[in-house]
């Protein structure tokens, strides 16, 4: 009875450490017709990256959070972390987002709005809520095209790797910053994105940040991308920077009327 | 690739259009795709084409219409055509190109506005006292942006969209294709919200929650937020599409009326690609624009008549 009992409890164990068989994680992921992972819908963070994506208190209108970097360092070289600290001072102004600017990459990717995924054999495009903002990633094979390129939301080329898109994206501006918090990048900014899909509703995002001029090192952000589940749901538009000439426009209305 | 490069340079460190520069005209060749070009020709002439042409078929069955895209039989001056004897033919600083109206229907050629709007779009209040909404980098709207600058079809196998992209100002149309309803009336964008169907080898485009920020051409034409806009996409030979957009508004215009012209396919040797556009981003003349007395549209004239 005893060594039954044994047997058992080691069957018990191995069954609920075991990792899960490779078909039934196959099934929990939806598929597009030619066999990749649909990363399709309409996607969006939970978590206060937008704000700052390290650890930080609470401030007014700030929530609390847990940072998205392994290790929590933003392995700063000392120029550079002087101009990080001089960024979160006069962020109030100084933040390429009050200006209603493309947000850049990745930044892009956890503002607090949802963002749509299309895909085809060929081409995976996000097109963004946030200041109508788009990503057209090449997945037909074609490298970069020869720089210096300096776009505001780079230039993306991926390869499926397994069931993980991979995304190089470099060409990027000096101009966007990765926070509200002031973290920033030079135009040497260059990307290796991972989107591995943990379920149908779910997208393990990993970026790795590289950028000779700012930083002392590659660095890693990762996060959750949540389907956006509702069932009317739509991407609708926010135009941040035609909102502020809007606001402007009505008030000089306002005046002479 | 250098030409390209060089107009993004300008894009981002000049201005984007200078508020009140002509646009360039594209060319409009004597036939294409077995057609004439005068807008009306071509388009009663694509009607037939159409009956007959069979497009290439993506795996889904649905018709093809992938790839990289340029307005032709279009001039961005006024959807009414410009007329020889018109004044700013022969304008010194900003000379417009004489050209066929895009209107269709009805026969007369012209918007049938209702009486009050007819002295606010055609170069009236719109264009004297009002810059052009993409001066201040916003989407040229719909179907504005079919009529300029290069675009790219795309069709998610799943064929519950279609993605629509143009250059112009990294625009994007999401079209939905999985018969969900639109939202509500006061969820209103700039560039709508469009669901699409197929009929035979046409994408019909439906755009409804239109905020009616923006014009249908450089001569500040209109509709209001009430506005329904209805495309037809219809592949007439491999290289060409039938587009057509009826415009229909109880507000502003006392009929339904359509416009016309072709999307030819870019066969860019080396082929072709979609470059940024950012433009706000670069831009510098908005302050001088309000200085000399201009204002911004949103709508105004319309909204607050």
């Amino acid at each position: 009875m005893r060594h039954g009992f044994t047997r058992s409890m080691i069957a018990v164990a191995v069954l609920s450490v075991a990792p899960i068989p490779a078909t039934a994680q196959v099934s929990a992921v939806p598929r597009t017709p030619d066999g990749k992972p649909n990363l399709q819908g309409l996607w969006q963070v939970l978590n206060t990256a937008a704000w700052d994506i390290q650890d930080h208190s609470a401030r007014l209108g700030v929530p609390a959070g847990q940072g998205v970097i392994e290790g929590n360092e933003v392995p700063y070289q000392p120029s550079a972390l002087a101009k990080k600290r001089e960024n979160f001072e006069n962020r109030a102004t100084a933040d390429p987002e009050t200006k209603g600017y493309l947000p850049g990459v990745p930044r892009g990717m956890y503002m607090p709005f949802p963002f749509q995924i299309l895909q085809t054999p060929t081409h995976v495009a996000m097109t963004f809520e946030y200041a109508q903002g788009v990503r057209l990633i090449y997945t037909n094979g074609t490298p970069h095209p020869r720089g210096p390129i300096n776009w505001w939301m780079g230039d993306s080329r991926g390869r499926w790797e397994g069931d993980t898109l991979v995304v190089d994206v470099v060409h990027f501006t000096d101009q966007t910053w990765l926070d509200r918090a002031g973290n920033f990048h030079s135009d040497e900014l260059h990307l290796v994105e991972r989107y591995t899909m943990a379920g149908p509703d779910h997208i393990n995002y990993e970026v790795t940040v590289q950028d000779p001029k700012v930083f002392t090192r590659p660095w890693k952000m990762s996060m959750v991308l949540y389907r956006r589940k509702e069932p009317n749901v739509r991407l609708l538009e926010y135009v941040p920077g035609l909102l502020m000439e809007e606001e402007q426009a009505e008030r000089e209305r306002r005046k002479t009327n | 690739m250098n030409t390209r490069r060089t107009d993004l340079v300008i894009a981002l460190t000049v201005l984007i259009a200078p508020p009140f520069a002509a646009a360039q005209t594209p060319e409009r060749p004597p036939i294409i795709a077995g057609c004439p070009t005068e807008n009306l020709a071509f388009h009663t002439c694509a009607l037939q084409k159409a009956k007959t042409f069979t497009p290439p078929r993506t795996p889904s069955g649905k018709p093809n219409l992938q790839g990289y895209w340029r307005s032709r039989l279009t001039q961005a001056f006024s959807v009414e055509g410009v007329a020889e004897d018109h004044p700013l033919v022969k304008d010194a600083v900003t000379p417009w190109d004489v050209a066929p109206p895009e209107i269709v229907e009805p026969a007369d050629r012209k918007i049938p506005y209702q009486p009050w709007a007819a002295p606010i779009g055609r170069q009236g209040v719109n264009f004297r006292e009002y810059v052009d909404p993409r001066t201040m980098c916003s989407t040229a709207g719909v179907p504005r942006l079919a009529l300029q600058d290069p675009s790219q079809i795309l069709q998610p196998p799943t064929d519950d969209h279609v993605l629509w992209l143009h250059e112009d100002h990294h625009q994007f149309r999401v079209i939905a294709m999985d018969g969900r309803p639109r939202p509500g009336d006061d969820v209103r964008m700039w560039n709508g919200f469009s669901r699409g169907r197929w009929e035979g080898n046409t994408l019909v485009i439906e755009t409804t929650n239109l905020n009616a920020h923006t014009w249908l051409d450089d001569s500040g034409n209109f509709y209001t937020d009430t506005a329904r806009l209805t495309e037809r996409l219809t592949p007439i030979d491999p290289d060409t599409i039938h587009y057509e957009v009826t415009l229909e508004d109880p507000k502003a215009y006392t009929r339904p009326w359509k416009v016309a012209w072709a999307l030819v396919r870019d066969r860019t040797p080396g082929g072709y690609e979609l470059f940024e556009e950012a433009c706000r981003e670069g831009e510098r003349d908005l302050g001088r624009i309000r200085e000399q007395g201009y204002k911004l549209y949103f709508g105004a004239p319309w909204r607050f008549r």
